[in-house]
């Protein structure tokens, strides 16, 4: 042991309960978030939460960081104004597989291609939980639900392929089966300077499947690293990500070797640029003036 | 479960007595809140019997806490602690996906006794890892507790009437699709 404790998983811990169902897997989530907010050592006044709707778009309220549980699907567009106005925030997106691919899917390809360095952690439950049980956009083909009485009929998204598609710097897949993998991951992903993805299968007790649920995990789930996985080779990241919904793979899939410039980085380099040409305070007008 | 992947950056080959003393505080630490968590959702989801009985033990876990917690201010006074919360995983606390709603007194003494078994197996493992002698003795008394807990749990579970398994039937609350 070397050095003295400085921040703990309790001082993230906000004094609101969490109504989660009992055996909910976003309870192993929020554990490991506050975990890893502790390892990386930010006081929770430099971290925001921002959220959209559903089960795991609480955890903005159980934390002691900043929070903002806002609309339905539009935790991204929020989450990239709060860096933009404030890029010293450790800014973390949380929500569910509906919000997220579903009614916000559109907003993330444009998150990864802006490389905003947040990070995304997505809550996969393949149902609608909140509204209890519903057909979900990652749920598996096939699935009865009341929406689905016959079983769906539709491919589910693939949300790992989904942002590697679109070029995401950080990707990876976790499970609340294996806490220290979990946590290590999520704080993996915070520290990663860009836009990273965590896909984090917590299973709804109520309302998912049997064989999604957390003992399952634990007996199905195989690291990445144990296959000999290179996360720096994202064409393999592709590949073992077309497993998803048959296997578990949990570990880094993507971490790009060489992570370009953040958005608001290159905004600096933008500024500074454009300072050097800046005129006078008492010749602003005269811009205008010219025109 | 083994005390690899229950604890992360903490080398049992070198764990001093005040660690090793720290990183049990924690562990009784980390039982007491969950089962105040556990309490906590069951009583919000109306399972009154489960939840009386976290709460009970949730007592329990801090007994234990405060005389480890003892022991170790009277060896080595209020030297910082280096060991972290951060560090240990469910090693005496019940799993979250233990509970549910629903769940009855006998399903709650159940995952007491799979939490007290876990965090036997956990010094058991340790014991085989640590070389300190002083290390090896308190492991070895913690151990010793964990299967005094488990008898007490068993004992409990024996009270219960085998004729009346529960009361799961009872709530009228089941969620239903819709």
């Amino acid at each position: 042991m070397t050095a003295p404790v400085t921040f703990q998983a309790k001082d993230y811990k906000s004094d609101l309960k969490p109504i989660w169902c009992p055996g909910c897997g976003d309870f192993g989530v929020l554990q490991g978030l506050y975990r890893a907010l502790a390892s990386i050592g930010r006081p929770p006044h430099e971290v925001a939460f921002i959220s959209g709707i559903g089960c795991s778009s609480r955890i903005p309220g159980y934390t002691t960081a900043y929070g903002f549980n806002s609309v339905h699907g539009r935790s991204l567009p929020i989450a990239q104004g709060v860096k933009l106005a404030n890029p010293e925030l450790l800014v973390v997106v949380a929500g569910g597989d509906g919000d997220g691919f579903s009614i916000g899917g559109g907003h993330v390809a444009h998150a990864v291609r802006r490389n905003i360095d947040i990070t995304y952690i997505v809550m996969d439950n393949q149902v609608y939980g909140l509204t209890k049980g519903q057909l979900s956009p990652t749920s598996p083909k096939g699935l009865q639900t009341v929406t689905s009485p016959l079983g769906s009929l539709e491919e589910p998204i693939n949300p790992l392929l989904f942002v590697l598609a679109y070029g995401a710097g950080f990707v990876a897949q976790a499970s609340p089966a294996d806490m220290p993998g979990m946590t290590a991951l999520i704080e993996e992903a915070i520290r990663y300077p860009g836009f990273s993805f965590v896909n984090i299968q917590s299973p709804c007790v109520t309302f998912g499947e049997d064989d999604q649920q957390l003992k399952v995990h634990k007996a199905k789930m195989k690291t990445l690293a144990s296959l000999g996985h290179d996360p720096a080779d994202q064409l393999k990241a592709m590949d073992l990500a077309r497993s998803y919904g048959t296997e578990l793979y949990t570990g880094v899939f993507y971490r790009n070797p060489n992570p370009p410039l953040s958005y608001e980085e290159l905004i600096k380099l933008r500024q500074a640029e454009e300072s050097k040409k800046a005129r006078p305070r008492n010749r602003i007008l005269d811009a205008y003036l010219q025109k | 479960m083994t005390t690899q992947t229950q604890t992360q950056g903490i080398d049992f080959a070198t764990l001093s007595l005040r660690d090793a003393l720290d990183l049990a505080v924690l562990i009784e630490e980390e039982a007491r809140d969950r089962y105040e968590e556990l309490a906590a959702q069951l009583i919000l989801h109306r399972t009154p019997a489960a939840a009386a009985f976290f709460t009970k033990m949730m007592r329990v876990e801090e007994i234990h806490r405060k005389q480890l917690f003892e022991q170790r201010q009277r060896a080595f006074g209020n030297h910082p602690v280096m060991v972290k919360r951060e560090m240990i995983y469910d090693v005496e606390a019940a799993d979250y996906d233990e509970v549910r709603m629903n769940m009855t007194h006998r399903d709650a003494l159940e995952v007491a006794l799979r939490s007290e078994i876990k965090a036997h197996r956990f010094f058991e493992q340790a014991l085989k890892v640590v070389p300190s002698v002083e290390v090896k003795k308190l492991f070895t008394e913690l151990c010793e507790e964990e299967i005094t807990h488990q008898a007490l749990v068993k004992a409990e579970l024996l009270k219960l009437d085998p004729e009346k398994p529960g009361d799961r039937d009872d709530f009228s609350d089941d969620p239903v699709a819709q």
